[in-house]
């Protein structure tokens, strides 16, 4: 199974070396490599670090600190993996939340000299936003706190208290004292720590499940190509399964068709599941790049205005202004409706009702005025129901649609 | 991530780039990345590749991939084009007159000349992240201003493949053109097993074992070396490549004579 694990937490924490560590453990790294880690960490008289293997910038290096995210892939007894460092500075957070937005997975690491700091909440409740419930937390640099078990415990109450406050399942949740430089309940079991009885880090990972829900068929329209003179739409089957002779329905055009053709560079498919990239043949109707295509018994519907959750990572943002937003292939400008909360990204704390506008770092619940275009209820399809705003040709923010259809 | 995944994920950003740019082109170097990620247009074009296909020549090409570079471009029919620094040439540039300097002159320099000419918005290019730790920081839609710097201290928001997709923008904009990675998500393992199981990838003999020799890497003739391998069919270098502990461009020069020379390259414009 193929696993999608991001690293979150504070700086300094220990992401970087907990992923050099695995990655080291697992045997997945070159010899050249760890040469050349060698050569460097000589070169810059520091002491061999498992992060240098992640941090391959120069600033990285001289400031040791990550500044962008990075995804190695490594292989379990089990499992494929690709884990995602990110970085755990506030001003890096737009790094952190192109990292964290292919997760499966997420691995919470605090370290057990400092414990919860701002960072640490920040990520968790950007993640929460993002919709990553399974997460495992590591307490790290136990090595520094002599692999004593109180405090462990200690970090477990105060890092519960924090996500029970984000409404995670804490209960569910495993908490794992470890040691990234030492090596200590990573890949092997500590013989510092024979008081904890849980897993290992790579042995929680190993045991995961991915459960996906079944979801009505969505198709984004992509782009309409003219191959050997048929009208080709090409796209990407977002969830469900695309099947020919299908009666559907693209919006926001609004064009109802049957499906005569699934093609691919190979030749003709009878269905499509999600995932795939096809083109589909249709016996009529012009439809166009950003349309989504649904089963008219089971239809997507356009809506002209949402409420959604996001974070803003520009200067500032104002009612009333206008915006592009993306959602799948879609592309429209929607206007800043009405702005209901100004929520602190570290605390999740209401900050103010009805702001005029909201400022960098912050997220908000905001109803979006837009042109015609199909998003999804997050909590229903989460494919299309996750949105980016840009202005001025830049990608400023990201959220979620808690509700379609919306009157204002 | 299985093949399939990876293949479709490819297509989706082909095709995105498409529909976003006005004026795309890609870079061929007859390697097995980018006879991969043609191979991979083609798929997403259901057949013709609809923008030219660059080999920037440095001429410093091995023979056999100018004669592999002929061959395919006639198999496949694209508009194959190739871009040359034909004053460098001809003022001698070569590796001796140091690396940094002559990757920068015949490769970046020839593309960046090219590129104005034929005013590209967006430049598909097959790297990996596994490539190279410099390449593991990059994104799919990755901005280059007009001096071809990549801001790595600034990237992009770029999450669940919503790309940042700005077009060409006049001298003295921030932004010139934008570099699209197709594979970027994909290993070197990857590329093999996918070329083993497509069959029709055409893979330049090159690869394949000679007197217990091969070449893992293909870069200009002076700065490439093979490695030690016996591997002599696509399947031993699955195989040679599950095994492994040495690095894929253990035999590229150009990424090891100091520290962060890769970065620097990349800061130039290198790809």
């Amino acid at each position: 199974m193929n696993v999608n694990v991001v690293l979150v937490g504070h700086v300094d924490h220990g992401k970087s070396t907990l992923i050099g560590r695995l990655l080291y453990d697992s045997e997945s790294i070159k010899d050249e490599r760890v040469e050349e880690i060698q050569k460097l960490a000589e070169e810059y008289k520091r002491k061999f670090e498992f992060a240098y293997f992640l941090d391959s910038f120069e600033d990285e290096l001289k400031e040791e600190r990550t500044i962008d995210t990075v995804s190695l892939m490594f292989k379990s007894k089990k499992n494929y993996y690709t884990i995602t460092d990110v970085p755990g500075h506030k001003e890096f957070i737009k790094n952190m939340l192109t990292g964290a937005s292919h997760a499966d997975v997420a691995v919470l690491v605090v370290s057990a000299e400092e414990g919860v700091q701002e960072q640490t909440r920040r990520h968790m409740f950007l993640l929460k936003m993002l919709g990553i419930k399974q997460v495992f937390v590591v307490v790290n640099k136990m090595d520094i706190e002599d692999y004593k078990k109180e405090r462990f415990e200690e970090e477990k109450e105060q890092i519960s208290k924090l996500l029970d406050s984000f409404d995670y399942a804490t209960g569910e949740m495993l908490f794992i004292p470890v040691s990234a430089v030492e090596g200590d309940n990573i890949y092997k079991y500590s013989e510092q720590m024979k008081w904890y009885d849980g897993p290992t880090l790579i042995d929680a990972l190993d045991g995961v499940t991915l459960k996906g829900k079944e979801k009505p068929l969505r198709f984004a329209v992509q782009d309409i190509y003219k191959v050997e003179n048929e009208e080709t739409i090409v796209g990407r089957v977002e969830s469900g399964i695309l099947r020919r002779a299908d009666n559907v329905i693209f919006e926001p055009s609004g064009v109802k068709a049957k499906v005569e053709k699934i093609k691919v560079f190979e030749g003709e498919w009878a269905e499509a599941k999600a995932g795939a990239s096809i083109g589909i043949i249709i016996n009529g109707g012009v439809v166009k790049r950003g349309d989504v295509l649904g089963l008219l018994e089971k239809p997507p519907k356009p809506t002209n205005a949402f409420l959604g959750e996001a974070v803003l990572l520009d200067k500032n943002l104002k009612k009333g202004e206008v915006v592009e937003i993306r959602c799948g292939t879609a592309k429209v400008s929607g206007e800043i409706k009405e702005i209901r909360e100004r929520i602190d990204s570290e605390t999740g704390a209401v900050l103010e009702s009805n702001p005029e506008e909201i400022n960098e770092h912050d997220a908000a619940t905001i109803v979006f005025a837009t042109e015609p275009l199909v998003v999804e209820e997050f909590a229903e399809i989460p494919e299309l129901g996750r949105f980016v705003l840009v202005k001025a040709n830049k990608n400023i923010g990201a959220g979620v649609v808690l509700q379609t259809n919306f009157s204002f | 991530m299985g093949l399939k995944e990876l293949e479709n994920k490819s297509i989706y950003i082909i095709r995105e780039a498409y529909a976003e740019f006005e004026n795309p082109a890609i870079l061929w170097s007859m390697g097995k990345d980018s006879t991969t990620a043609l191979w991979l247009c083609r798929k997403a074009f259901l057949g013709e590749i609809p923008f030219p296909v660059i080999h920037i020549d440095t001429g410093y090409k091995f023979k056999q991939m100018y004669e592999f570079r002929d061959r395919i471009a006639e198999e496949w029919g694209f508009d194959l084009v190739i871009a040359k620094n034909e004053e460098a040439m001809k003022t001698g540039m070569g590796p001796e007159k140091g690396k940094l300097e002559c990757c920068t002159a015949l490769k970046t320099e020839a593309l960046m000349n090219y590129l104005d000419t034929h005013r590209f918005d967006a430049l598909f290019l097959a790297i990996r992240r596994d490539e190279h730790g410099i390449r593991a920081k990059e994104r799919v839609f990755s901005p280059r201003d007009e001096e071809f710097r990549w801001n790595y201290r600034d990237q992009p928001l770029e999450m669940w493949d919503q790309y940042q997709t700005q077009g060409r923008s006049e001298k003295g904009a921030v932004q010139h053109h934008t570099r699209v990675h197709p594979i970027l998500h994909w290993r070197e393992l990857d590329v093999w097993e996918y070329i083993k199981q497509e069959k029709d990838i055409p893979v330049n003999p090159m690869y394949f074992a000679n007197n217990g020799k091969r070449y893992r890497s293909l870069g200009c003739e002076p700065c490439t070396s093979p490695i030690d391998s016996t591997a002599e069919t696509i399947d031993e270098i699955v195989e040679e490549l599950k095994m492994t502990k040495v690095a894929e461009r253990s035999g590229r020069a150009q990424d090891k004579e100091k520290a962060f020379m890769m970065q620097k390259l990349r800061a130039l414009g290198y790809m």
